[in-house]
């Protein structure tokens, strides 16, 4: 992809994710119905539930790119997890942030030590870890290989965690889209529709935000590589 | 098969040797777990808690603590010495060498819970009436999870900048289901509840410690390179 069709493509899914951030907040705020149990302030869940679903996506993609990276030690991999995992640290705080807010209303409490909370709360120090080990070595090549071995072993980590914090008692409420009865059977269809905008426009967000911050990487990579090239040739000069 | 076991031995029989000679990790890690023994009794209020009832918290965290004051600096003599080029350039496979620091750290962290177990008993006045061979079951397992993430993650630190204050941020998370496993099934054990309550927990523990010292084991060889 040319340097103009990647600058138009960031451009175009950037435009379509905000219009949909904004039809998002104008279905929660005027058209979706009030939900019966929870009221008004179920309404968080259609920013909640779509920014922990696109985090757990970018968490897998950045698995898979560190595998890959590790196997075939292509940079560009490299720069597709990074990317990926900061992305995800951004839906990962949304989630973070906004579980809280709901549960101060439904709960009466801030924060409470229930399985859902406590492994978004441990993988997002997983991930913090990730940035920062990337950042504290000295050779970079390190520091990508560092952060890909982390990437990996959060990922094979995070059945362990599920399970070790399921077995407390639960207070979250049970999944209502993706459950045993079968995928929203339980959901109202203008609830549905609200969610599925709401996946729709964290999707596009999430998009133009990994091929911004993919691009930005490979410039970098190229100031690099031509600063390292010039570093050489004063070198021979000299 | 007998060769690589014979390597791996070698590199923890190296370890070992080091460190009965000169008892530096051993003396500290033992002070520390007296000492935090004395903390955690004049911490607490005996009149409210009874200290049978948090036991398996004390013991779990001092596990970790005490884990990561002598685990955290397993590369560092090599580091230090610039011995760890040579080890590199040697024809020993990178799994070998990682299995050989996980055995000699199992086997030292091992001597420190059993240090614990008799240091705790002593003061906080501990008793045990629940299977002991289950008890050893989930802290063998237990021990051989911590040791594995952090064998792999000192390694880590060694050649980062931040060195070993990287290492709690890196591994406190990871090491989450260990302390969550452990503890139940140590807590249920010094309440001499059946064997089949823990049953759970120790396969999770089990299961744990397997998977993390082969995934380890392969990962290693991309940390350890130059």
């Amino acid at each position: 992809m040319s340097q103009k069709q990647t600058q138009w493509a960031i451009g175009v899914l950037g435009t379509l994710g905000v219009v949909a951030v904004i039809a998002l907040h104008w279905m929660v705020f005027f058209w979706v119905p009030t939900e019966s149990t929870m009221g008004i302030v179920q309404r968080i869940y259609y920013i909640h539930i779509p920014a922990w679903w696109i985090a757990f996506l970018a968490f897998g993609a950045v698995a898979v790119c560190s595998a890959v990276y590790l196997w075939l030690g292509d940079d560009r991999l490299d720069r597709a997890a990074v990317t990926a995992a900061e992305a995800g640290m951004i839906f990962t705080t949304i989630g973070l942030l906004t579980g809280p807010l709901w549960g101060r209303v439904a709960w009466g409490v801030w924060w409470e030590w229930e399985p859902r909370l406590t492994s978004a709360l441990l993988l997002w120090f997983i991930f913090l870890g990730y940035f920062l080990v990337r950042r504290s070595t000295v050779n970079p090549e390190q520091g990508k290989r560092f952060a890909a071995v982390i990437g990996i072993i959060g990922v094979l980590d995070i059945p362990f965690i599920h399970v070790s914090v399921t077995w407390f008692r639960s207070l979250h409420p049970a999944a209502v889209v993706l459950n045993p009865d079968g995928f929203a059977m339980n959901l109202d269809p203008s609830m549905g529709a609200t969610l599925g905008v709401g996946l729709l426009a964290f999707s596009l967000v999430f998009a133009a935000l990994f091929l911004a911050g993919y691009t930005v990487a490979g410039y970098e990579h190229k100031l690099d590589l031509r600063e390292a090239a010039s570093a050489g040739a004063r070198g021979a000069e000299a | 098969m007998r060769t690589y076991i014979g390597l791996v031995w070698a590199v923890a029989r190296k370890d070992l040797l080091v460190e009965f000679r000169t008892f530096e990790r051993l003396t500290s890690m033992g002070a520390f777990v007296v000492l935090i023994g004395v903390l955690f009794y004049f911490s607490m209020n005996t009149a409210v808690v009874r200290p049978q009832d948090i036991a398996a918290a004390l013991i779990w965290m001092t596990i970790i603590f005490v884990g990561m004051l002598g685990m955290g600096g397993t590369f560092r003599l090599e580091e230090q010495d610039g011995a760890l080029t040579g080890i590199l350039q040697s024809p020993i496979p990178l799994d070998a060498l990682y299995l050989g620091k996980v055995l000699s750290n199992f086997i030292l962290l091992s001597v420190m819970v059993a240090l614990i177990l008799v240091v705790f008993t002593a003061f906080f006045r501990l008793q045990f009436s629940g299977n002991p061979y289950a008890l050893f079951g989930v802290l063998a397992c237990g021990v051989l999870g911590f040791v594995s993430l952090t064998t792999l993650f000192s390694a880590m630190t060694a050649r980062s900048s931040m060195g070993e204050s990287l290492l709690p941020v890196l591994i406190f998370p990871l090491l989450f289901p260990v302390i969550r496993f452990g503890t139940t099934a140590t807590d249920r054990l010094f309440a001499a509840r059946p064997f089949e309550e823990v049953r759970g927990d120790l396969s999770l523990l089990a299961a744990f410690a397997i998977i993390f010292t082969f995934a380890c084991a392969w990962l290693f060889r991309f940390v350890i390179e130059e």
